[in-house]
């Protein structure tokens, strides 16, 4: 495995780094690993790094990096919205890729606001064959209330807990009321996480499920839309996902990963279905 | 800015060099160590923003990972405290041969500032040592990580499992990021009032907040010709971790550094 730092794209570069297997095959796709939020290129928890190692264990090669204005990458001149940068600065990463190596296909990685990029640039670009997304776009059905508030009515302490942040919030209003001195000091996330309406999600999936893209979607328990493991396929229910969707539900998961077992099932379950992927992609004409 | 890879082959570290943007080069330069874990991601603007000032006002910078920790070599559970002191020190050299500089102005943040000053002891090309908001004591800092685990319950209220304990092989998990028992042990040999720092032509300790070891600390150091302490009071929670990774960017504390090196 060998690492190198890149620069892609004039006049300000994105910075990302080159994780290589010993020896590349560019008729398999390359993995494109984005950014969480407003979090650097190493991912929650260095989440990028330990995927895009083991990634090249198998023998695959992958970029993380920075979206501009994020991380080590330097803002650029514009006004669009990230929704339409992503796909656009995803694109130079794949045509690099391309150029340098040889790899004309692409497996995408995001968490949160990565997910939604990966969303957005499968659609905009044929080259993408497959993705994985933790805590992607969701969205509620009527078993959804039904998981949801079965595990918490019985709780006496979540009453407590509910409560206690009832009371914290009216604290809190009062003192944004007095004045936020502290908001001076902090960056807020430049990326406001605003879901789709239900029918661009779905048009977009049936798109996507046409064209064969492989889909990998894990859902933590920090995601507040989410409550039972099939709910993805129950709220898309006139897509017929077939074998091309992968679905993992890790309720005790917090939405970036941060216990080490849960890291290690993250690794473990995309590379493997990373593996599956390049199985049946590579069976391809 | 020019990210790069340096050091050893099996042991690479991962670095940002920042040239200096302005149009007189001063004959130093600057090294930025990073705080640990949650920590690190914070505050991961807030470096790279002080790395920028400090270009316009005539810096060459340099800011890296240690090793098993953002994009260097390796993982936590094979490195010690002893190897993040040596990669300052690697880091040092390679600014050095970089920026054409003998004399180094060292910046720690949090845990950067506590490896920075055992990493400049004996030392005699550094030019100044500034501590940010610095942990004084290896022993303190892991006391402290121990204390909040003792609070913490299995589940937190949303049911997800806590990912601040300690395992069965007495490694800390806290945020994400673990101190397996051997970085412990060698974290606790390091005490700041320990290390030997009157080679340095000036030390600058530079606190948002006031704690009980940073006064233990000015009252031993007061004496020193080259110490000097400044509070500015800003925001600490360094190791705050929220859904969707928030940064914190302490501009007063920030723009005081850059004071302090022109």
């Amino acid at each position: 495995m060998k690492e190198r730092a890149i620069r892609v794209g004039r006049p300000m570069p994105l910075i990302g780094v080159i994780c290589e297997p010993d020896k590349i095959d560019n008729k398999r796709p390359a993995v494109l690993i984005f950014n969480s939020g407003v979090m650097h290129h190493i991912g929650s928890c260095r989440l990028s790094v330990k995927l895009a190692r083991s990634f090249a264990d198998v023998g695959v090669l992958s970029v993380r990096f920075d979206f501009s204005g994020i991380g080590d990458s330097g803002a650029r001149r514009g006004v669009k919205s990230f929704n339409e940068t992503g796909p656009i600065e995803a694109a130079e990463i794949m045509n690099y890729l391309q150029e340098k190596r040889g790899i004309k296909t692409f497996i995408l990685y995001g968490l949160c606001s990565g997910a939604d990029a990966a969303f957005d640039t499968a659609l905009a670009d044929n080259r993408v064959v497959a993705y994985s997304q933790i805590d992607a776009y969701c969205y509620k059905t009527a078993l959804f209330y039904f998981h949801y508030y079965k595990s918490k009515v019985f709780q006496l302490e979540r009453w407590f807990n509910f409560s206690k942040r009832m009371i914290k919030k009216i604290i809190i209003r009062k003192d944004n009321q007095l004045g936020v001195k502290e908001n001076t000091y902090l960056e807020a996330a430049s990326y406001i996480r605003v879901f789709p309406h239900k029918k661009v999600v779905e048009s977009g999936l049936k798109t996507l499920i046409d064209r064969g893209v492989y889909l990998n979607i894990l859902f933590t328990g920090s995601e507040d839309n989410y409550a039972y493991k099939k709910q993805y396929r129950d709220s898309f229910k006139r897509i017929d996902f077939g074998s091309f969707l992968e679905l993992h539900y890790l309720n005790r998961a917090t939405h970036i990963i941060t216990h080490p077992e849960h890291q290690i099932l993250v690794v473990h379950t995309i590379t493997d279905w990373l593996m599956f992927v390049i199985s049946k992609t590579q069976q391809r004409p | 800015m020019t990210p790069f890879f340096f050091g050893e082959t099996n042991k690479q570290l991962y670095g940002v060099f920042h040239p200096v943007q302005n149009k007189i080069k001063r004959d130093s330069s600057v090294l930025l160590c990073n705080a640990f874990g949650q920590e690190y991601m914070r505050s991961h603007r807030a470096i790279r923003q002080l790395a920028t000032l400090l270009t316009k006002q005539g810096y060459d910078v340099l800011r890296f990972d240690y090793s098993g920790t953002g994009d260097s070599a390796l993982n936590l559970e094979q490195v010690t405290a002893v190897d993040w002191v040596s990669d300052i020190n690697v880091a040092i050299s390679e600014l050095q041969d970089i920026s054409s500089v003998t004399r180094i102005h060292v910046v720690g943040l949090r845990l950067g500032g506590l490896l920075a000053a055992a990493a400049c002891e004996n030392r005699d090309d550094i030019e100044s040592l500034n501590l940010w908001d610095p942990v004084t004591s290896g022993l303190q800092y892991i006391n402290e990580l121990k204390h909040v685990l003792s609070d913490e319950k299995s589940f937190n209220e949303n049911g997800e499992l806590n990912s601040n304990y300690q395992d069965s092989t007495g490694a800390i998990h806290f945020n994400g990021f673990a101190l397996h028992t051997e970085m412990q042990e060698t974290l606790k040999q390091l005490n700041i009032l320990n290390i030997d720092l009157s080679a340095i032509h000036q030390l600058r300790h530079i606190i948002s907040h006031q704690r009980v070891d940073s006064q233990l600390f000015i009252e031993t150091m007061k004496q020193q010709k080259n110490f000097m302490s400044t509070f500015i009071n800003s925001p600490y929670d360094w190791n705050y971790v929220d859904k969707y990774g928030g940064i914190l960017l302490p501009q007063p504390i920030i723009q005081e550094i850059v004071n302090c090196l022109i």
